[in-house]
């Protein structure tokens, strides 16, 4: 099976700089696309119908089928030990600037709802850059991570690796809300 | 037994140009790591760790939330209705002007696999707007989608309502690989 994909998946390829950016710009529609079906899928279900709702999700892949392949022409999958490094300087960028600017701004703005959502988003990105951080440390001697359950808070996104507390300490959700991978 | 407690995701707030700005910058940000953390679980897989593969999983579906919490926040979930609308409205715009114009770039400078990553994505956003059109229809009349299976493929995206081809007609891949949802 993993041949047949391969044969006609789009390769990775040295891109001009224009086509690179419309690629780049098609990577963050698709992606986007892929995330606002999902919660659609979940409306539909709560307004009663399961077959839109079906639909919604099986249009949400089809938007990972063309995310993955943008990312992959762009050459922006390697092996694991380069995916931990990338995923954590992209955690690191959003603790360190991007989030704290956004929070800095809804708080001058006196948008409470935008403050939450960020602040939600910013405690999460802590957990995971650690995590990030210390699963690279393994790879990078050829080790995988122990085998403990990873459980996200379905609010916030809170993420912890072992035992689910039992109220969010970021969002206060009890554990029964935890997801657990 | 008092139920547990079930935090919200942050309603809608309409404050602050910059801070839409923002958090519409948040929700691409959100979405494209997700992906990414897809993309990278079935690499980690791949390449033997699987532990790894279940953290980048977690995580990304933590970024989900997030993703959700900003959509939210900027007053992007509305009703079945409206987000079957706004579901349109998106495919149309990929397919009247994104694509094509990305496709022209992409044609000019000669990048083959940018080439083909795009035409996978705009044929198949022609099923999604002509799939999105026909339920829109059907739910401003208060009925569900025909409880038929709805298949997408796993290379390019392509996707249909009931059957699957022999052979997918964008890209080739044999009908049996196609996902059912």
């Amino acid at each position: 099976m993993d041949e047949v994909f391969e044969k006609r998946l789009p390769r990775p390829e040295d891109l001009n700089a224009m086509t690179e950016e419309s690629l780049k710009a098609a990577f963050a529609g698709e992606s986007q696309a892929a995330e606002k079906y999902m919660v659609f899928a979940e409306h539909a279900v709560e307004e009663g119908y399961a077959n839109v709702a079906k639909l919604f999700r099986a249009i949400s892949y089809a938007e990972t089928r063309h995310a993955r392949n943008h990312l992959r022409v762009m050459k922006g999958i390697g092996a694991t030990a380069d995916n931990l490094l990338t995923a954590f300087g992209g955690e690191s960028f959003e603790i360190d600037e991007m989030y704290p600017a956004y929070a800095a701004i809804a708080k001058a703005q006196e948008n409470a709802q935008a403050s939450r959502s960020v602040r939600y988003a910013l405690k999460a990105e802590q957990d995971h850059k650690r995590m990030y951080a210390d699963a690279r440390e393994q790879v990078l001697t050829g080790k995988d991570v122990a085998a403990q359950l990873v459980s996200v808070c379905e609010i916030c996104g809170h993420t912890v690796i072992g035992d689910v507390p039992d109220k969010c300490p970021v969002c206060a959700a009890a554990k029964e809300y935890y997801k657990t991978f | 037994m008092a139920e547990p407690f079930k935090n919200t995701p942050p309603a809608p707030e309409d404050k602050g140009v910059m801070t839409a700005q923002n958090i519409a910058a948040a929700l691409a940000g959100e979405s494209q790591a997700s992906q990414k953390y897809l993309a990278f679980a079935d690499v980690a897989d791949a390449d033997g760790y699987p532990n790894v593969g279940r953290l980048f999983r977690a995580v990304a579906f933590a970024e989900s939330t997030h993703a959700r919490n900003h959509l939210s926040v900027l007053g992007g979930i509305g009703t079945t209705t409206e987000n079957l609308k706004a579901a349109w409205g998106g495919e149309t715009f990929e397919i009247d002007e994104m694509y094509p114009a990305y496709d022209a770039v992409a044609k000019l400078q000669e990048n083959k696999s940018a080439q083909t990553s795009i035409r996978y994505a705009l044929k198949a956003e022609l099923d999604h707007q002509g799939i999105y059109d026909s339920t829109l229809k059907g739910v401003e009349g208060k009925k569900d989608l025909a409880a038929e299976p709805v298949r997408v493929c796993p290379i390019c995206g392509h996707t249909v309502i009931g059957d699957a081809p022999d052979e997918c007609p964008q890209c080739g891949t044999a009908g049996l690989y196609f996902k059912e949802f």
